[in-house]
């Protein structure tokens, strides 16, 4: 049980003229799953081991319920993490990976033993035991760096990558396995990933990294439905969110040829960047009154949805529309799409920041 | 050939190529024991049989010459020697050539590269050109003829190799298991000793087998650095059947045989380890 709180840290290597991290603050409430999701390379890695105690901090200050932790080395803080690659220690056993660390704190060898059988129970390696790590498949060993965390009952768990070396359906259990894990355990945890269908489906909430910086925080639905940039806009969500240029006017938006009633605190003419959501556009026959008119160029049918690409062919991006199973467009058509303006996000031609935005009437 | 039809008393081309093989193997092999073997034999022949017929079969055997080389020549205190001063810089180097290793491969430190630089490049260095000095060093110190100072001798020769070899095998366990036992409450020290050595052990068995045989067969250091007669290694052994006139060639194989028996245990033990070792992959 504890609370996280990181302020201002920043991360500069020696030699690397940019901060991996820069001037990173959130809080991670007690009992709170918090997600650091980005795209490689965005510092959300260098954060965690900031925060695990693997990193030193270049400035900034570290605190685990109010201790600063600054300096204080990693075997002191009190935290587990589950690596990408496991770590399982080779020349072990499984019994020894996961009593490695409660050996160090625990001197009571039979109480080892009671919390090393009872983990190894609630996560089905009973029978494993007694195997060393190259013995086991994908999904034992990351059940294994799992149960090693669980087992030293730490303050915060942190986690990084653990899924990626699965395959999709074990991931897919795995996850929902961390999700009931983290309900049941109501502990602080604090999850690295590139996947935003974990970051989606697990955290209590996002925090979005960039060029390391927090481009966002918050929850899930709340980071989709708002990006708060135009980076969170295209990182997340799968197709990314349609961007498209538009104007402001006396009575809301244009948008190519359409006139949009929403409402902006932006001087009339100043340009504008749109962002639609895949599935919040739905073809219409009133071409006047279109957001985006185009040919269809492709479309992928996945079973449950299916996705329809449109080019307008005029040099502006394509645009993807999300679809049901099945959908009246063919191929080579022109079609023209339309959106609730409720759904319309604004975000400024320039920085790509979010623009607040109402709809009129 | 061409219209040879199928019948037993042809040979397939694959079982052709396995009779080469074997036959080359088989001469290999006798070409390169055959020198241990003649040793063997004359260990057990005396110098006048020896000198009537080079090459004849040991007949009658004469396995005193074992007792007496070992009892009235001095070789019991040889073996010993050997032994405890082999042991004594094995063990050493071991655990430094160990700890430097495990620093090269895992710590950042100003001037790691120099050091490493430093350290390895001595082995270019012939022994000839070191042992003048190293004399003058060990006399010095107080320590020449003393194991104390062919320990440490051959301690500061085998280094560089030892941690070049192991520094190699270090820096391919990956990062995360030292991370991951820092996480879970070990100290650096209690790390190496508990991560690090163990899962190095095929790199370390294989500088422990590679030293072993290249100390217990040194000469040079030892007949320059030692001189009382009580003090001499196995190798030395052979100076005691060797006068200004005669050579009794006859007790110099059986003391040979004496020195080369443990090097053959340890290669007929541990040859497997030691090709592991020395292709081991990556640690999974």
């Amino acid at each position: 049980m504890a609370v996280v709180a990181l302020d201002t840290i920043c991360k500069r290597y020696p030699g690397g003229s940019e901060k991996a991290v820069d001037s990173v603050s959130f809080t991670v409430a007690d009992g709170e799953f918090m997600v650091l999701l980005g795209p490689s390379g965005c510092g959300k890695s260098t954060t965690l081991r900031m925060i695990a105690g693997l990193e030193s901090i270049s400035s900034g200050t570290i605190a685990i319920d109010g201790d600063r932790m600054n300096g204080v080395p990693a075997k002191n803080r009190d935290i587990a993490m589950v690596f990408q690659s496991y770590a399982l220690y080779p020349h072990m056993t499984v019994r020894d990976n996961l009593g490695f660390g409660l050996k160090r704190r625990q001197t009571d060898r039979a109480e080892v033993k009671r919390r090393v059988e009872e983990v190894a129970a609630s996560i089905g390696l009973t029978d494993y035991l007694g195997r060393k790590p190259h013995a086991l498949s994908g999904g034992q060993r990351q059940r294994v760096a799992l149960g090693r965390a669980i087992v030293r009952d730490p303050k915060v768990f942190l986690f990084d990558e653990p899924l990626s070396n699965l395959d999709a359906a074990l991931r897919v259990s795995t996850r929902a396995e961390l999700v009931r894990l983290h309900r049941a355990l109501t502990a602080t945890m604090i999850y690295v990933t590139h996947d935003q269908v974990e970051a989606m489906t697990m955290g209590d909430r996002v925090c979005i990294m960039s060029e390391g910086r927090i481009a966002q925080i918050g929850r899930p639905m709340d980071v989709y439905m708002h990006p708060a940039s135009t980076f969170v806009a295209r990182f997340l969500g799968n197709p990314p969110m349609n961007l498209m240029e538009g104007a402001a006017t006396e009575t809301g938006l244009r948008v190519n040829d359409a006139a949009v009633p929403v409402a902006t605190i932006l001087n009339s003419g100043s340009a504008v960047t749109v962002g639609v959501r895949p599935e919040d556009l739905v073809p219409t026959d009133k071409a006047d009154n279109a957001l985006f008119s185009g040919q269809v160029t492709g479309i992928e049918p996945l079973g449950a949805e299916t996705l329809v690409h449109v080019d307008a062919r005029d040099g502006s991006p394509p645009i993807i529309v999300r679809g049901p199973r099945e959908v009246a467009a063919r191929l080579d058509e022109t079609i023209h799409l339309a959106c609730d303006p409720a759904m319309i996000r604004l975000f400024d031609a320039q920085t790509g920041i979010a623009i607040s935005s109402k709809e009129l009437a | 050939m061409a219209t040879a039809r199928p019948s037993s008393v042809f040979i397939s081309p694959a079982s052709l190529k396995m009779g080469a093989l074997v036959v080359f193997i088989a001469l290999y092999t006798a070409y390169s024991s055959g020198p241990f073997v003649w040793v063997a034999m004359m260990s057990l022949r005396t110098t006048t049989e020896i000198a009537a017929d080079p090459y004849a079969l040991p007949w009658p055997l004469h396995w005193e010459k074992f007792a007496s080389a070992w009892t009235d020549s001095n070789y019991d205190a040889y073996f010993v020697n050997s032994v405890t001063v082999v042991l004594a810089a094995v063990a050493i180097l071991t655990v430094i050539g160990g700890m430097a290793a495990h620093c090269f491969a895992r710590y950042r430190f100003r001037f790691r590269g120099v050091l490493y630089f430093v350290i390895f490049s001595t082995i270019i260095f012939p022994p000839q050109v070191t042992v003048i000095g190293l004399f003058q060093i060990l006399v010095e110190y107080g320590l020449y003829n003393s194991r104390v100072g062919l320990v440490l001798v051959y301690v500061s020769i085998q280094l560089p190799i030892t941690i070049y070899i192991l520094e190699a095998f270090f820096a391919r366990i990956p990062n995360d298991l030292f991370d991951a036992a820092r996480i879970d409450g070990y100290s650096e020290w209690s790390i190496f000793w508990r991560i690090a050595l163990p899962v190095a052990l095929p790199a370390i068995s294989t500088t422990i087998i590679l030293n072993t045989i290249l100390l217990w067969n040194e000469f040079l250091y030892a007949v320059v650095l030692i001189t009382e007669d009580d003090k001499r290694t196995l190798p030395l052994g052979v100076l005691r059947f060797m006068g200004d006139q005669l050579e009794d060639v006859g007790m110099i194989a059986t003391g040979l045989m004496i020195a080369i028996v443990p090097v053959v245990l340890i290669y007929v033990f541990f040859s497997e380890r030691l090709i592991q070792g020395m292709t081991a992959g990556a640690v999974k």
